[in-house]
């Protein structure tokens, strides 16, 4: 019975080769983007799920309390780790890390030429091998990490520096506050990609205690924040109250002027809650299975019309069968193989399909897939039960349909007039360009935000400003280097800030009115020639010859004026600090310095000569504004053959501050182009589909069209005829998805302090498109069918 | 074999209200040929539905070999249905994308034959309709004689107790349609009950008896010799 099936499945596909074609590739495109979402999806699931005590393993953070401010800390003090331990019996054992929060320079020294800037450095106790389910290529998981100045390769580490020779035993430099030689004990596998523990190197953390900066680690004795990533293992999961309840209790004996609170995340929960970073992907995560889910339904509602649709063309092999004997159920049991059939036809293809696009997809979301992901059990699993569920309801509407046709009708050749849920095919044809209408509304208005965002005026002028990080190896030569930059023909200005623009800013607590009140303060230490070189306005100027690079002195802008409650004109009032007292020596107008996500904050400027040694000693970016109309390249290699003169040590980089400001809205970009693709795929998917019913509907009326055409009717109200019924179920899609796609749109620019309101000409315009589109498909059948000779149609009947 | 009382069908559109069948009465033998005949509209058409089990009665009683079918469910009838009844149609009705061999091989596959048997089964009917040397064309290779022959074959390769004709010869010239009529004739003899609804008068003298309907109800019962 089973081979009977399979045998006319295959022989209906090949006899209708347009419609086969038209619903296989269109269930294939639906599925390989569905698969691709959903990859993406279980891999962010699943970080971190693969160590061995996963479910034990929780993360300290603490939250400290100041006034009215809450700050999160991520990290802990050295400390932290044997205290906690020792107080909090649910405690089994800890593991710290530190990140490296720079990339370091990485040499080896018996090929001094393989030099390179590295990052993902972390220190970590020596028992971190055990602790994580981090497999050892070389090395002993008990003992690679105890001494101090020993490290542990990841492979591709081991291959970059000691190419094929056993790296064990020897030696490596690595750059923190100073070069350090290392021992290397071992060589690990790399990091999967769904780890958010992430090591190029893996250094004993005791080397931290023998370096310059120790004190930066060490210093504060008690449970606090820090430094480090305290990882705890519990005796038992059910442990994390008691244990944050313990050190609740300790924290409140305290006598600081402070409040601290503790949280208990699980190593597992760690990626998704992580609030610190690039954390767009959650914004992915909430809105691609629903994409997902819409696209698979688009492709299997095509499915189902279409298949229905033709079913007419089988109402009389129904009629035939259950005259032969053939019960409700066992016709319902031949479409369902049929639809397996091309169900697993689609699915094969659309494999291949997410296979041959992964990495384009993966390359927009800035993201990496480890290729043994794509088949671990999970997933494999996971795309099982797709096949099974896209079989299981591309069936269940075609079976339902055809075997309730009467062969009584169906074999007298009636067959039209049960066609089957015309109605359910002018819904689905609804739901379809209502999706696409939907998309192509969202598109639009994603697409004018990112626009606005990049052109609006900040009150910064950001073009042709090429931004030099430069490190503490320079050193005391920063004055020279920066006067060097300066004499550049092709240089109009350069300026000197601690931090790179939109690269973060420091934050000060100010006294309030009272002296409780504490407000924050954004700050930026840069030279007196930030404000002209960024072309910063004036709301209230210094007074003439006023001194700006003054330690007791500070710039702020139109914000803080408010904020920290001073007069209208601020210029030569004071700023309680706490602890001493600064002069407001002259107010700007507020510029975004971060995000246009956010409102313009409180801001101060700490102005610094540029020739002061601080800048060298601590790092800081330089600014070099370039004239217009000059050759950029040139410049740039000018500006690095200056740089080499004065520090050897830092490789020389470079960014361009405009650019710097576009790259806040990466999320925003990846989820623009992401979304315009989607909307691609689902007009194509909607479009394939009118196409096929289209193409049938008319089909079905080639009789009435050979009459009208007989009697008289011209072409053109043949065509008109024929495309009306359809335009008006595109009209009504419009009516449908406007405000679902208006009321989304709106959510979504609340994330934006600046932000365009919704036009009105985006609804018109999806509206036209998806007119237009559906015009296209339908007149070349109308058109043919017009053009028809009626002697033929009317013969055939 | 089948005994029919008061039978009753009406069909119902928005505004009006048709009777098909209007108390019709009658009953039929096993081993009779049996012709209905009458205008078009008549009820022909709905009544051989009735007896084949494709629709189902609003009034009266239908029994069929001794069991009342009448308030039967489809899934009931459909059983009963695959074992008891082969149908003939005017238009021949078999699946174009079939070959001969599959579309006669068809009634065996949903009564459960096994594949051995039913090989056997299908090349000693198209044997018998002389189609044997077809058995691998598609319906469309074939003259609509033969087709009707492929049909037939389909319709006996079950061994039914009771064969429905509608109009076997309507869509065949005279040739054709005497050798379709010989075929049923032969299939009447070796026991086989046959129920042929037809405009012919030719081709109902083959009957034992014709039944005249008109307007739902019968109105004449002629005995041929």
């Amino acid at each position: 019975m089973f081979k009977n099936y399979l045998k006319i499945a295959l022989r209906n596909l090949q006899k209708q080769k347009l419609y086969s074609l038209i619903n296989i590739a269109g269930l294939a495109v639906g599925l390989a983007v569905c698969m691709m979402i959903m990859l993406y999806v279980t891999h962010e699931m699943t970080y971190d799920r693969f160590h061995t005590n996963a479910k034990r393993i929780y993360k300290l953070q603490a939250s400290v309390k100041i006034g009215g401010n809450t700050m999160n800390m991520n990290y802990m003090s050295y400390a932290s780790g044997p205290l906690v331990k020792q107080s909090q019996p649910g405690v089994e054992g800890y593991m710290r890390t530190l990140d490296y929060f720079k990339p370091v320079v990485v040499s080896n020294p018996l090929t001094p030429e393989t030099k390179f800037k590295e990052d993902k450095l972390i220190f970590a106790d020596p028992a971190f091998f055990n602790f994580f389910t981090f497999k050892l290529k070389e090395g002993s998981a008990n003992d690679v990490l105890n001494k101090p100045f020993s490290v542990v390769l990841s492979q591709d580490m081991a291959k970059k520096y000691f190419g094929d020779t056993d790296p064990i035993g020897k030696t490596i430099k690595l750059k923190t506050d100073s070069v350090y030689t290392y021992q290397v004990t071992g060589v690990a596998e790399n990091t999967p990609s769904n780890s958010s523990v992430d090591y190029n190197f893996v250094a004993s953390a005791n080397s931290l205690l023998a370096m310059k900066e120790a004190a930066n680690y060490t210093g504060e004795q008690r449970i606090a924040s820090g430094s480090f990533n305290l990882f705890l293992l519990l005796k038992s999961q059910s442990d994390t109250l008691g244990i944050r309840n313990g050190l609740q209790r300790m924290a409140d004996k305290e006598k600081d002027d402070f409040k601290t609170f503790y949280n208990l995340s699980s190593l597992t929960s760690l990626h998704l809650s992580n609030n610190f970073g690039d954390f767009s992907n959650l914004k992915y995560l909430k809105i691609f299975p629903l994409v997902a889910v819409l696209i698979l339904l688009l492709a299997l509602v095509n499915y189902m019309s279409l298949t229905t649709a033709r079913a007419t063309l089988r109402a009389k092999e129904v009629g035939v069968r259950k005259v032969s004997g053939a019960s409700r159920k066992t016709i319902a049991a031949q479409f369902y193989v049929e639809s397996g059939l091309f169900t697993l036809i689609s699915f094969s293809l659309g494999y291949a399909l997410c296979y041959a696009f992964k990495p384009w997809f993966l390359n927009i979301l800035q993201l990496k897939i480890d290729n043994s992901f794509l088949y671990s059990p999970t997933v494999l699993l996971l795309l099982f039960g797709l096949l099974l569920l896209t079989a299981l309801i591309s069936g269940i509407y075609p079976s339902v349909v055809l075997s309730s046709f009467k062969p009584v009708i169906t074999l007298k050749g009636k067959t039209s007039k049960q066609s089957g849920g015309t109605a359910v095919r002018k819904v689905f044809t609804t739901l379809q360009f209502s999706i696409a209408v939907g998309l192509i509304i969202c598109g639009v208005v994603i697409d004018r935000q990112l626009y606005y965002l990049r052109h609006a005026d900040t009150g910064l002028d950001r073009e042709n400003v090429v931004m030099i990080p430069v490190s503490n190896s320079i050193g005391k030569n920063y004055p020279a280097f920066n006067k060097d930059v300066q004499a550049l023909a092709g240089i109009s200005n350069v300026a000197t800030s601690h931090y790179a623009m939109y690269g973060g800013h420091d934050m000060y607590f100010m006294e309030g009115k009272t002296k409780e009140e504490s407000v924050g303060l954004a700050a930026l230490s840069v030279d007196d020639k930030f404000i002209p070189t960024l072309g910063l306005k004036w709301k209230y100027a210094p007074v003439a010859g006023k001194q700006l690079a003054n330690a007791n002195s500070i710039v702020i802008n139109e914000t803080a004026i408010k904020e920290l409650h001073l007069p209208a004109n601020p210029v030569g009032s004071f700023i309680n600090t706490g602890n001493g007292k600064l002069e407001v020596a002259g107010v700007v107008k507020n510029f975004n310095f971060s995000s246009m996500e956010t409102t313009i904050g409180s801001l101060g400027l700490f102005i610094k000569p540029d020739t002061t040694q601080v800048w060298g000693q601590e790092g800081c970016n330089l600014f070099a504004r370039v004239k217009p109309h000059t050759n950029m390249p040139s410049v740039i290699n000018a500006i690095q053959a200056i740089y080499k003169k004065y520090d050897q040590d830092t490789p020389f980089s470079y960014s361009f501050m405009d650019e710097a400001f576009d790259k806040q809205y990466k999320a925003e970009d990846r989820l623009a182009s992401i979304f315009s693709t989607f909307t691609y795929i689902t007009i194509l998917l909607a479009t394939l589909g009118l196409f096929g019913l289209a193409a049938f509907t008319i089909e079905q009326r080639t009789k009435e069209i050979g009459i009208r055409k007989v009697l008289g009717a011209s072409m053109t109200t043949i065509t008109t005829l024929l495309s009306t019924d359809f335009l008006k179920l595109i009209v009504l899609s419009v009516i449908v998805a406007s405000p679902i796609a208006w009321y989304a749109m709106h959510n979504w620019l609340q994330n934006f302090a600046y932000r365009i309101a919704v036009p009105w000409w985006v609804f018109v315009l999806a509206g036209a498109m998806a007119l237009i589109t559906a015009v296209v498909t339908i007149s070349y059948h109308a058109i043919k069918a017009a053009l028809a000779n009626p002697v033929n149609s009317l013969r055939s009947e | 074999m089948i005994k029919i009382t008061n039978l009753e069908k009406f069909y119902r559109t928005e505004e009006v209200e048709t009777i098909a069948l209007n108390k019709l009465s009658m009953h039929v033998d096993t081993g009779e040929f049996v012709a209905i005949m009458g205008p078009s509209g008549c009820g022909k058409s709905t009544l051989l539905n009735i007896l084949g089990m494709l629709d189902d009665p609003d009034e009266g009683s239908y029994v069929f070999n001794g069991i009342e079918v009448a308030q039967f469910n489809e899934r009931k009838r459909a059983d009963l249905r695959k074992h008891n009844i082969g149908f003939v149609f005017q238009s021949f009705n078999l699946i174009d994308e079939l070959t001969v061999f599959e579309n006669v091989e068809l009634p065996l596959i949903y009564t459960g034959v096994s594949a051995a048997e039913r090989v056997k089964r299908v090349e000693e009917v198209l044997d018998k309709m002389q189609i044997m040397h077809r058995r691998n064309h598609y319906p469309q290779q074939l003259s609509g004689g033969q087709q009707q022959r492929v049909a037939i074959a389909r319709a006996v390769v079950n061994k039914p107790k009771l064969i429905l004709a509608d109009e076997p010869t309507g869509n065949l010239d005279s040739s054709n349609g005497n050798d379709v009529m010989e075929l049923l004739t032969d299939l009447n003899e070796q026991g086989t009950t046959i129920i042929m609804v037809t405009h012919s008068e030719h081709d109902a003298r083959y009957s034992h008896r014709i039944i005249r309907l008109l307007d739902g109800q019968t109105v004449m019962e002629n005995i041929m010799v």
